[in-house]
């Protein structure tokens, strides 16, 4: 059977030719963080092919589909924290694997062109990250895009015109969403599995470096099937795990809708952003005079230099001795930016934690829960047209809230209908205790119920989920202070205390 | 093989062991991995089953009145709001449609005795003095229509032809029309919208809505 198949496509043969390879020197686990980079890309691929099956790309979509993935599909956000954790650790696995292959000097003469392919491999997945953390369509998924695409914007002579690219028109919108998903969905990824294709092809035709020595070729060989094979297997699987145990056990959060007019809300960048978005924080304090060129060398010249060194580097550096006592230059340059790297993550990392407590989201200030102060304004935009002062749930908001869901069954003068849905106006339930109101519109309400003495059998769906806490309590406020009823405003946070 | 150094030599007995440990190891692990990342995909395709069955579904006064028209001769096209659950917009309102025939219970009796006796349904035929027809041709789900010229409901997709009474007269269905339920609740009539499996010669419920 495998002999007949071997025989009309040479499979066999060939995975024997691609698996039968030197390691000069002998296997190590130094050489694994490309393999298992490649590990978390195809575990990258098959989640988010999964939540394609979910996801739904515009203004009107993006949140609720994933909103929906999350609470309604089974295994749907352990599938979505799998993606979001798989990113991570593609991202740290390839920085390791890029490191590895800057110190051991293994771009050197004649792998130049397999190190830029390695450079263009880092770009795109960085791009991959950018993209992606649009689509939830959250409060930070809009503000991090914002700031990309405007720093974007700004770039020298291009910037408007990416900027125009990126966004499809002149602001963030539902054509955005659509055109980072056909960047983070099809494109991205095909330039990614071709990159990676030309990365291994190119591999093979110089065979691996070995160590950072100068007689490396002459080492006794190891072979790649099984012993380099079985080190790669293990880095993946220990890659596996964490990333298994942060999706089980830090699922990825959702924050409320997409927002432009929230300015309570505190937006973090992906944690392999944080460097960049210190970076930016600190020069901002800088004198005006030079501010706006520092912050253009921060966003853009900065950033671009660096892939431009990284890019030009086997050029630069033509010494053909691998020995990292000879580099001391490029041990000295990494180290550079390495500490820097660090030390502005833990910088951003701060500033993020300064901002919430300033924003009172953590710390003794804290107002409620981390998410009312967004929720709030964001009913403002579900609701389509009802603002929001900015803290206390209105009637006004309530009515086009009432309008929009319950005039149907309880009637546009909340007077019920016999026998299936009760009476609002003059309902003693209604202007009773808020909590049980509160309790029946979160959770909905089953079988017979007696109002005045006549009874009722209709179903009271459960509107959490469908509606925010914020609408919850806006369109309980209304019931309780229309129709002659005359009770108690209800506020967001009396709704988020029930749904804990 | 120009980079096959490592292999010309086979090595101790102890290095083939290690070496064959490894590659049962590469199996194993990959096969562990892959096996934890297909159960939650897979499971993650499961369709919901959410049961969204409230009953029926009201008709406003207007579309009541409209029903009321139809006779023995002419059929009532009805529409109406169905109250269903789709996806993430959640609950939603679908405008639907239904056929609905004047007829006595001693009219389908005789039209569509099946519906009495081996495909009867739960619920009665005749309600109020009408029968109310899916508008989903059970042959393989288009929707037929009425053609008053010909007198008959015609299927546009694969030529299916039933009388007003909904019985099977031509074309390649394998029953006839299905009756759904229709009932006065409480001063308000109601339709209940169930979908069949088509294709079959039995009613066989797929959804009820």
């Amino acid at each position: 059977m495998l002999n007949w198949l071997d025989q009309r496509t040479g499979a066999l043969t060939q995975m024997k030719e691609f698996l039968t390879e030197d390691v000069p020197g002998g296997a190590s686990y130094w050489y694994a963080f490309g393999s298992a980079t490649v590990f978390a890309m195809i575990l990258q691929i098959a989640t988010g092919i999964f939540l394609c099956f979910y996801y739904a790309p515009s203004t009107a979509t993006a949140w609720e589909s994933t909103k929906f993935l999350i609470e309604k599909v089974p295994a749907g956000h352990f599938v979505l924290s799998l993606h979001y954790w798989g990113a991570s650790a593609m991202i740290a696995f390839m920085t390791m694997h890029l490191l590895q292959v800057l110190l051991w000097g293994a771009y050197k003469k004649p792998r130049e062109l397999q190190w830029i392919v390695g450079v263009l491999l880092f770009i795109v997945t960085l791009v991959l990250g950018l993209t992606g953390y649009l689509l939830p369509w959250d409060l930070d998924a809009l503000l991090a895009s914002k700031v990309a695409i405007d720093i974007a914007g700004n770039a020298p002579v291009a910037g408007p015109a990416v900027q125009q690219f990126l966004q499809d028109g002149t602001t963030i919108g539902t054509l955005t969403i659509n055109r980072f998903f056909g960047l983070h969905v099809w494109l991205m990824p095909a330039l990614l599995v071709l990159l990676v294709g030309a990365h291994l092809s190119i591999f093979r035709w110089n065979g691996p470096a070995g160590p950072p020595i100068d007689e490396a070729p002459k080492l006794k060989p190891g072979r790649f099937w099984p012993e380099q094979l079985f080190m790669d297997t293990i880095l993946s699987f220990v890659l596996f795990v964490i990333v298994l145990a942060l999706a089980a056990f830090s699922p990825v959060p959702l924050d409320d809708k997409a927002d432009p007019n929230n300015v309570t809300f505190v937006a973090y960048p992906a944690w392999y952003f944080l460097a960049l978005y210190a970076l930016l924080d600190t020069v901002g304090k800088l004198p005006s005079s030079i501010g706006q060129v520092a912050s253009l060398f921060a966003t853009i010249v900065g950033p671009t230099l660096l892939v431009v060194l990284l890019v030009v580097l086997p050029f630069i550096d033509r010494n053909p001795s691998r020995r990292l006592s000879r580099r001391p230059w490029v041990l000295a340059i990494t180290a550079l930016v390495m500490l820097g790297a660090i030390g502005f993550s833990w910088i951003g990392q701060s500033n993020v934690v300064e901002g919430q407590l300033r924003a009172g989201i953590i710390g003794p200030n804290a107002v409620v829960a981390a998410s009312s102060p967004a929720s709030t304004s964001s009913a403002a935009t579900t609701t389509g047209g009802a603002t929001s002062d900015g803290g206390a749930s209105t009637a006004a908001a309530g009515a086009s809230v009432y309008t929009a869901n319950c005039s149907g069954c309880h009637g546009a003068t909340g007077v019920g209908a016999p026998g299936a849905f009760p009476p609002l106006a003059g309902n003693p339930v209604v202007v009773g205790d808020p909590n049980a109101v509160i309790k029946i519109v979160s959770g909905g309400l089953n079988g017979s119920i007696t109002v005045k003495g006549a009874k009722f059998n209709g179903t009271m769906p459960a509107w959490k989920g469908t509606l925010s806490n914020a609408q919850i309590a806006s369109v309980i406020t209304y019931i309780r202070s229309t129709w002659g009823n005359s009770a108690s405003a209800v506020t967001e946070a009396q709704v988020a205390a029930q749904a804990k | 093989m120009a980079h096959a150094e490592a292999y010309k030599d086979p090595g101790s007995p102890e290095e083939q062991t290690r070496r064959t440990f490894m590659a049962n190891a590469v199996v194993a692990l990959g096969g562990v991995i892959g096996l934890t990342i297909a159960v939650p995909l897979v499971w993650s395709l499961l369709p919901a089953a959410e049961a969204s069955s409230t009953g029926g579904s009201p008709l406003t006064p207007e579309e009541a009145a409209a029903l009321k028209k139809a006779t023995d001769k002419s059929p009532v096209r009805v529409t109406f709001n169905l109250h269903e659950t789709n996806g993430y917009f959640g609950a939603t309102d679908t405008e639907q449609f239904v056929w609905a025939v004047a007829a006595t219970e001693a009219q389908m009796r005789q039209e569509r005795p099946e519906l009495f006796t081996t495909e009867k349904p739960t619920y009665p035929v005749v309600n109020m003095g009408f029968v109310i027809f899916s508008p989903i041709c059970p042959h393989l789900g288009c929707r037929y229509a009425w053609n008053q010229a010909q007198d008959k409901f015609l299927c546009p997709c694969h030529g299916s032809v039933y009388d007003i009474f909904g019985k099977h007269e031509a074309g390649p269905a394998l029953r006839g029309l299905d009756p759904l339920p229709l009932k006065d609740y409480q001063g308000k009539v109601e339709v209940t919208w169930i979908e069949y499996q088509t294709n079959t010669p039995q009613l066989v419920i797929q959804q009820i809505g």
